[in-house]
């Protein structure tokens, strides 16, 4: 199973609760403290051989699955979003070429990376913010023109950019500009004269404080003719496919951040007493945690139905990824802002609580918003898809057998094939698409066991808000310049009913397989289900769609596997090893194995 | 599950063009579009400008595709507004892929 290499990710890593551990919270708090880079932290990556999951296999690298890759930066993220970012911006920088790129770059590019060497994406500028293409570096054809391309003008906010030895950079290659005046450029910093660059300053920020944001000034630097990435004049199109993949990716920060706080909680709670009470026996707590926990979960279902959509239905992508870029942060955000809430005043100070670990997982967790597409630029990019969207669900297009291999935890992936990646889903997508043969499944399980009818109840509902939320795109049609404020409320509720269906469809697919593992409890009788539609459904405003003994169950079950320290997941994670690992943290490159642990397979 | 993603049925347009349609019959229908999305009368549409210049900004020109092929059931590509910027080089786009048709019954 996908998850098994982050369960070995998590031990290698050792206890991050003790301070003699390289990687531990210890260590994260006080480079932040310093806002100092993750110099080491990234080092214990590269030791388990994390940057071998950011080269495809065919370019050399183990880039097979992009489920397990979610995974392994979750499992980073839970213990430090900074370094997460910090390392994981190799990735992010590389994806341009793994989609784009000639074979002689991805060969290239593979043995970089390889060779630990860190790679950035340089996309914003200091005027231009998310407008990709107000972009005023240039490339203009070097005199000879085989020379190749001489680069001029100012990259900012950007991640690694002065730590990085390859940036991906999205030039203006027509004066004219236009959706076909940009191109990728591959710059490699090592083959650049000196004087034909320079960094620009560290940016100070509140969150990832110890991460290399800043930036990158170019005059006039030769790059060959070989550093165009795909074709000239086709450089929006590259960034906008492979963003759909890195948008995928930043739920696993998201899901790494709120497994991080929500374990926070869940000891607080415990430990805490007020009027002679543990606080976690107080009804308004116990209702924080357990809205958090199944709106975690909630995230998890999505975030794991787009990772393996990547690979079952790459040309819907655009949909998928967009739904969840806006909706795994955003929900997040909320779940941090809740706990902070029951934490209390423990949420900011430095020291009382976990070391302020809290108030280092809300800062650092603000930038996911942020960063690769904001959320107004993700509900835009639903918008411009609504005429799609409205005609595939009048006609009931979409990939439906893409979206149910996705749903099917225990379903090989098909090979990665990113030349299917769209710059539009078609037809919709396979998600929304596969409601009415989900609800069929759902009935026929509610046939056979009752404790799922109230799940069905629920889930019986999303055909109409469906109705009702197309119906609302429909006529938004002509809303493709000025966009008015109600379609983002509209977007809005479209990846909230999204989401919704991708529960549904995790569950029908995957429970019988997973009631066996030591996920069961949340599993059994759709338990996670009926909590997370519960509140997908009141988020979309529908009245009565509370559901506090399905909360209540998901509260106990996510205390039960908080305390035999598993994580608090769809999955049966262990966050320890049963018997202590043998080797150090530094041990290299382990390798994916079966663990006898539980598994849902 | 049934896989309805590929070969979708054409549904019946709403305001169907000619069946062979012209250069004339393709620029008005384009304008009427396009007018449509940036909200602007169709007299305002130059035929020869680029649409990003009326606003419609690069993301919201690839839904132009699924307005192509429902009316005219031809499957371009979601850039084709990218690589035909104004209304007069879609038009010759359009007419050459449309080409002549075989009468369908």
């Amino acid at each position: 199973m996908p998850y098994r290499l982050a369960e070995q990710l998590e031990w290698n890593l050792g206890d991050p609760d003790d301070p003699g551990t390289l990687f531990s919270h210890a260590r994260s708090l006080a480079l932040d403290e310093r806002e100092e880079f993750p110099a080491a932290l990234c080092a214990v990556l590269d030791q388990f051989g994390l940057y071998e999951f950011y080269i495809p296999t065919a370019h050399g690298g183990r880039l097979a699955d992009y489920e397990q890759l979610v995974q392994l930066v979750r499992t980073v993220a839970r213990r430090d979003l900074t370094v997460a970012i910090a390392h994981g911006k190799t990735y992010l920088g590389a994806v341009c070429v793994w989609v784009d790129g000639s074979a002689e770059q991805r060969r290239r590019l593979g043995a970089a990376i390889a060779s630990r060497l860190p790679v950035c994406l340089a996309l914003t500028e200091s005027a231009h913010g998310s407008d990709l293409l107000a972009g005023d570096v240039v490339a203009e054809p070097a005199a000879d023109e085989a020379a190749g391309h001489l680069v001029s003008g100012e990259k900012w906010l950007i991640n690694n950019a002065t730590r990085g030895s390859l940036l991906s950079v999205l030039c203006r290659t027509d004066p004219a500009g236009g959706p076909r005046g940009h191109s990728v450029l591959l710059v490699d910093k090592r083959d650049l004269p000196a004087g034909t660059y320079r960094h620009l300053d560290k940016v100070r920020t509140h969150g990832i404080r110890g991460a290399d944001i800043s930036g990158i000034a170019f005059d006039r630097a030769p790059v060959p003719a070989g550093a165009v990435v795909g074709e000239v004049g086709h450089g929006l199109e590259t960034v906008l496919k492979s963003l759909q993949l890195t948008r995928t990716m930043c739920a696993a920060l998201s899901l790494g951040a709120a497994d991080h706080a929500l374990a926070l909680g869940l000891d607080f709670a415990a430990q805490r007493r007020l009027y002679g009470r543990s606080l976690i026996d107080l009804p308004q707590a116990r209702r924080t945690l357990a809205e958090s926990a199944a709106d975690v979960l909630a995230g998890e279902a999505l975030a794991l139905v787009a990772a393996r959509t990547v690979q079952t239905a790459p040309a819907e992508l655009s949909v998928v990824a967009a739904v969840t870029k806006y909706l795994v942060p955003t929900r997040t955000e909320a779940v941090i802002t809740a706990l902070t809430g029951l934490l209390g005043a423990r949420a900011f100070l430095k020291d009382v609580h976990a070391g302020g670990r809290f108030q280092k997982v809300d800062r650092d967790h603000r930038i996911v918003g942020l960063f690769d597409g904001n959320t107004l630029v993700n509900l835009n990019s639903l918008i411009s898809q609504f005429s799609t969207l409205v005609r595939a669900h009048r006609r009931g297009t979409g990939d439906v057998a893409g979206a149910a291999a996705a749903f099917r935890l225990t379903a090989p992936l098909p090979p990665v094939a990113l030349e299917r990646l769209s710059l539009l889903a078609r037809h919709g997508s396979g998600v929304p698409a596969a409601l009415p043969g989900c609800l069929a499944l759902l009935r026929d399980a509610a046939a056979r066991n009752p404790a799922v009818e109230p799940a069905l109840r629920a889930a019986e509902r999303l055909p109409a808000v469906m109705d009702e939320v197309h119906a609302e795109m429909a006529g938004l049609l002509d809303a493709r310049t000025e966009v008015p404020p109600a379609a983002f409320e509209t977007a809005r509720r479209f990846t909230l009913c999204f989401a919704a269906v991708a529960c549904v469809g995790l569950w029908t697919h995957s429970h019988l397989d997973a009631e066996a593992g030591a996920t069961g409890p949340l599993w059994r009788d759709a338990l996670w289900l009926r909590a997370a539609l519960a509140r997908l459904l009141t988020a979309l405003g529908l009245p009565d769609a509370a559901d506090p003994e399905a909360l209540d169950g998901v509260l106990d079950a996510a205390r039960a596997l908080h305390a035999e320290r598993r994580l608090v997941s769809l999955l049966p994670l262990a966050l320890r090893p049963a018997t202590p690992v043998q080797d150090g943290p530094d041990r290299p490159g382990v390798r994916a194995h079966a663990h006898a642990a539980g598994g849902a397979s | 599950m049934i896989d309805t993603s590929t070969g979708s049925t054409p549904q019946p347009a709403f305001d169907p063009a000619p069946r062979q349609p012209t250069a004339e019959s393709l620029a008005r229908w384009l304008v009427q579009h396009v007018a449509a999305y940036t909200r602007l009368s169709a007299d305002a549409i130059d035929r020869t400008a680029p649409l990003t210049g009326y606003g419609l900004d690069s993301v919201a020109a690839l839904s132009l595709c699924g307005d192509i092929e429902d009316e005219f059931d031809l499957a371009v590509e979601p850039t084709v507004a990218w690589d035909h910027p104004t209304v007069e080089a879609l038009v010759a786009y359009l007419l050459d892929a449309l080409g002549p048709r075989p009468e369908t019954a």
